[in-house]
């Protein structure tokens, strides 16, 4: 059956962009229109496609912004970035500034141990050969025709990098701008470095919508450490793509935090390449309002011998939503697959919603894989041992969210780093967790 | 002095009282020892002491120091100088011990209108009161409760005890699940916070506790309600006579 789809508003308005800004937009117009098609063919994904069941992004986007083709917003200096970077100002980086989807050079460090290529050149290459991310996907392919700047990242074989790369993707537009962002991460053979993305508002006044796509590709034993730092704001929708691929014995950790975004869906496409790969990608999902917070995964062992561990955790007052979903794809021959995953929800309150969909296709008859997931409200008992050593109720619950949150930030492994996120899960915590602090 | 007058309780649910009319005082200085079999309604009194929510007191009172406790927050009572040792402490995973003795301490203290400590003046403290109770340094790195033996947490429970340094002691079972050695070394530190500005009410099954820590008055409760009252004579025997003499007492 064919039917003719019926474009929503923002779906209209994203095309008509494309066509108004296609002349400042950098690369190959030809591919971004091709892109906009296979886009416009299947519209915004929604509660119809499996993999958007749980966030109907046609449904939840209604309004898109213009696209952000040249800077938009205020010009934001280095003390002003380094205030809204609370924590991550103090860490020593190597850093990468998008102000409003474009490259601030000024705020950025490109040459460092990490080089660092502005990607005007390769938007119009498909993405390295060996990309994990799926074709045909729709934030994908929209992404693609309106990415405005990137970065390509590549560190040498066997380097050895302890200072951290910092990518720092800022809004400041108070009218709701478009922006999109793809990057390329290449770690070599042997190499070893942690890659922060950031990604933030100027002030919860902030407005708009982004995509952004990374690409990301680890040598044989290469080792990553990929923290991914989720505070676009209240007002804001993200939807970040991660595909990474894994050679031979390469690890990729990975952490991803998001607090308090209007619409967050962080969604991670992983394969391995080689045998003996590792991956422990874990998250904390912190919403309140009317927030909606989505976590998907699809891991694909396409070779045996892999390990993968997913641990992620969401505390949701009020109305707010979090979404786990986790596919693990076990092929026929990847014999000897280690696979865990586990999710595990606090409710705060009685609105709140935690959807848990774990998928596991295992093809291979030699596998241990794994699946738990949790959801709780505040230990009633707890509280009353605790209230009864004299702690009032409010730090008491308070206490409690704390212990369950940060938990899960053991499994970063660079003091430095974790410390950051624990400030910032804090804050959170304090402001996000409305209650009877006493 | 602790005065339990006519007291009724039952579980917030609804259903029958499991408390039908205590009455009970024990004065500043003295060790009174509650006895009885299971479901009599030991741990019921117990938690009520410590004002927990799942408990409806139909009637009655419970006044400390002439000043009703009924309605009051837990933590209202903690810095009243109520304190509850656990039967069963709760294993409280992601918050260390010593946060969670420090937060205790320094948020009664400052209800109490005393300074709070600093944390090395809490560090020393903490470290002179761990030693008599053999609770170890590493013990205190842990999350609270979270894999300690059963006489580990019972240490625990009296180190908080001797730290809170509580008016109105109430042990619920501290014996339970403990061998000959743990006893003694929970009951020493018990015995140690005996004073005369303090009240102790000790809950157990077994006499066995009290020969550790000798009660003035032992009190026998079945039934919801006190059945006999003598001093540590009655202990002894009820341990050979059993409970069975007080079934069916109360209609």
């Amino acid at each position: 059956m064919n039917v003719a789809l019926i474009k929503t508003k923002a779906e209209q308005f994203l095309a008509s962009e494309l066509q108004a800004k296609l002349a400042e937009l950098p690369g190959s117009r030809a591919k971004r229109v091709e892109a906009m098609e296979r886009f416009g063919a299947r519209g915004l994904p929604h509660r119809q496609v499996e993999a958007w069941k749980y966030t109907d992004l046609r449904n939840i986007l209604k309004d898109a912004g213009p696209v952000a083709s040249a800077k938009v917003g205020g010009v934001v200096d280095r003390a002003g970035l380094d205030r809204v970077l609370g924590p991550f100002a103090a860490l020593d980086t190597q850093r990468v500034v998008f102000i409003d989807g474009q490259l601030d050079s000024g705020l950025s460090e490109l040459s460092g141990a990490f080089s660092v290529k502005p990607v005007q050149p390769a938007l119009d290459a498909e993405g390295p050969v060996t990309s994990a991310l799926p074709e045909q996907e729709a934030i994908v392919d929209l992404n693609r025709a309106l990415v405005s700047a990137g970065v390509d990242v590549s560190v040498a074989a066997g380097a050895q990098i302890s200072r951290p790369l910092l990518i720092v993707n800022l809004a400041t537009s108070q009218t709701g701008a478009f922006v999109s962002i793809r990057h390329r991460l290449s770690i070599g053979a042997d190499a070893a470095a942690t890659v922060i993305e950031w990604h933030g508002a100027i002030s919860e006044e902030a407005r708009g919508q982004q995509t952004v796509v990374s690409d990301v590709v680890l040598g044989d034993r290469a080792a990553l450490q990929h923290i991914q730092v989720g505070l676009e704001g209240r007002n804001r929708f993200s939807l970040v793509t991660t595909g990474c691929v894994l050679g031979a014995e390469a690890s990729y950790r990975a952490f991803q935090l998001s607090a308090s975004v209007a619409l967050a869906r962080r969604q991670s496409f992983i394969r391995y390449d080689g045998e003996g790969g590792k991956i422990d990608i874990s998250g904390l999902m912190l919403a309140h309002g009317s927030e909606h917070c989505d976590t998907t995964l699809v891991i694909d062992h396409a070779v045996p011998s892999c390990e993968s561990r997913e641990h992620f955790k969401a505390v949701l007052n009020d109305a707010a939503r979090a979404v786990f979903q986790a596919k693990v794809i076990v092929r026929q021959d990847a014999q000897k697959t280690d696979g865990k995953q586990m999710a595990n929800a606090l409710m705060l309150s009685p609105a709140a919603e935690f959807d848990s969909k774990p998928e596991l296709e295992i093809y291979a008859d030699d596998v241990v894989c794994g699946h738990g997931a949790t959801v709780a409200e505040i230990d009633e008992d707890m509280l009353f041992y605790l209230r009864s050593r004299g702690i009032p109720e409010g730090t008491a619950r308070a206490l409690l969210i704390e212990s369950f949150a940060t938990e899960v930030l053991d499994k970063i492994e660079d003091e430095r780093v974790r410390e950051s996120l624990r400030q910032v899960v804090l804050g959170w915590l304090a402001t996000g967790v409305a209650g009877d602090a006493s | 002095m602790l005065e339990i007058k006519d007291l009724h309780v039952r579980i917030a649910d609804g259903g029958q009282d499991i408390l039908r009319g205590i009455n009970l005082t024990v004065p500043k200085g003295e060790v009174h020892a509650i006895m009885g079999p299971n479901g009599s309604g030991k741990s019921t009194l117990a938690y009520v002491l410590a004002g927990r929510e799942d408990y409806e007191i139909v009637s009655g009172d419970i006044l400390w120091d002439g000043e009703s406790i009924v309605g009051m927050e837990p933590d209202e009572r903690a810095a009243k100088g109520v304190f509850l040792a656990f039967q069963y402490p709760m294993e409280i995973p992601g918050v260390a011990s010593m946060t969670f003795l420090r937060t205790a301490v320094n948020a009664t203290r400052k209800k109490r209108g005393q300074a709070e400590f600093s944390v090395p003046e809490f560090l020393k403290i903490v470290r002179a009161k761990s030693a008599e109770l053999g609770v170890k340094d590493e013990m205190l790195k842990r999350p609270l409760n979270v894999g300690f033996s059963g006489g580990e947490k019972k240490r625990m429970e009296v180190l908080q005890m001797a730290l809170l340094e509580p008016t109105l002691c109430v042990l619920d079972e501290t014996d339970s699940g403990l061998d000959i050695d743990a006893i003694r070394i929970v009951a020493e530190g018990a015995n140690r916070l005996r004073s005369k500005d303090r009240a102790m009410l000790v809950i157990t099954h077994y006499q066995r506790l009290l020969n550790y820590i000798v009660p003035d008055y032992v009190h026998v409760l079945a039934h919801g309600q006190i059945q006999k009252t003598g001093d540590k004579a009655l202990a002894l025997e009820l341990e050979k006579s059993g409970y069975a003499q007080f079934k069916g007492k109360a209609a």
